[in-house]
């Protein structure tokens, strides 16, 4: 049993930190600072249901440090950035999973952990920057996340659908 | 999967509270045009350039080997033009003119801020 969650929690980061990576690469076309599609972020959720929060801050953290280094911006202010976003939004879909899960179904933990992951990297970017004006683009962010957590939020129930349960047994 | 009646509740209250937000946002940018764009690198200001009419100028931050911002302020409007940062995010976040905006270059710790001076009052005219 430990063997095999070993290998798949290896497996999730490695998943995560590819996805935190390709996020570069797509385009966003508002151009807002800390603004991410949290695509790492069904990952997160995933661990969260499937083996719980513990693990999945863990895999969060690893996956921003491999993230960053594929991106070529580890320990800068963007990682950081990426880092803190991560495990914060982790532990936002965690506390929202166990408290309020048979009210809020997974979109809802999904929207709830993309908001609070922008706005968590917009803040550490104002600290970065020594600047609380760019604390104006928050509503901008909370705009764009609503639809990008709506939408791994689908993503992560599709896979837990098509997931085989037995294979984390 | 089908979303809850609780799940529409928060997606409706955070879109809500968005549009607020960006209502804010877009009231107090008409009603305070932008005067002066102040640029700090590293947190420190640097120099603070007029908007208005007619004035131009280009500040270079940083020299060749370091990392740079190229700075252009033209007729009230302020924009990072060309940056060696990674992102490219201050370069495409493009002109500012009203004043609660900020450009910000995170990577190189840049921030263009556009403020707006209140009309000065008769008594400090005056003092």
């Amino acid at each position: 049993m430990s063997i095999r969650r070993t290998i798949l929690l290896g497996l999730f980061v490695a998943v995560a930190g590819i996805l935190h990576a390709v996020e570069y690469w797509v385009p966003i076309p508002l151009p807002v600072p800390g603004l991410k599609l949290g695509l790492a972020n069904i990952v997160n959720l995933v661990v969260i249901v499937l083996f719980g929060w513990r693990d999945a801050l863990v895999v969060a953290l690893l996956r921003a440090v491999l993230g960053g280094v594929l991106s070529g911006m580890f320990l800068g202010p963007t990682f950081v950035m990426s880092a803190s976003g991560a495990m914060v939004s982790t532990m936002a879909m965690a506390l929202s999973y166990s408290f309020f899960r048979p009210k809020l179904s997974l979109v809802g933990i999904s929207v709830i952990g993309a908001v609070v992951h922008n706005l968590s990297q917009l803040c550490v970017a104002a600290v970065v920057v020594v600047s609380s004006g760019i604390l104006w683009y928050s509503p901008y962010l909370v705009l764009i996340a609503v639809p990008t957590g709506i939408i791994t939020g689908f993503s992560t129930a599709y896979f837990l659908e098509k997931f085989p349960q037995t294979a984390i047994l | 999967m089908r979303l809850t009646l609780a799940d529409k509740w928060l997606i409706g209250g955070l879109l809500l509270l968005a549009g607020l937000g960006i209502g804010w946002h877009i009231v107090l940018a008409s009603r305070l045009p932008g005067q002066k764009a102040e640029i700090y690198k590293d947190g420190n200001l640097v120099e603070t350039v007029p908007l208005r009419n007619g004035y131009r100028q280009v500040i270079r931050l940083g020299d060749r080997d370091s990392e740079y911002n190229i700075v252009e302020v033209q007729d009230g409007k302020v924009r990072i033009v060309e940056a060696d940062c990674p992102d490219q995010l201050c370069v495409r976040m493009g002109w500012a003119s009203a004043a609660p905006t900020e450009i910000v270059c995170l990577p190189n710790k840049v921030v263009v801020k556009v403020v707006s001076v209140q009309p000065a009052d008769i008594d400090e005219i005056t003092r």
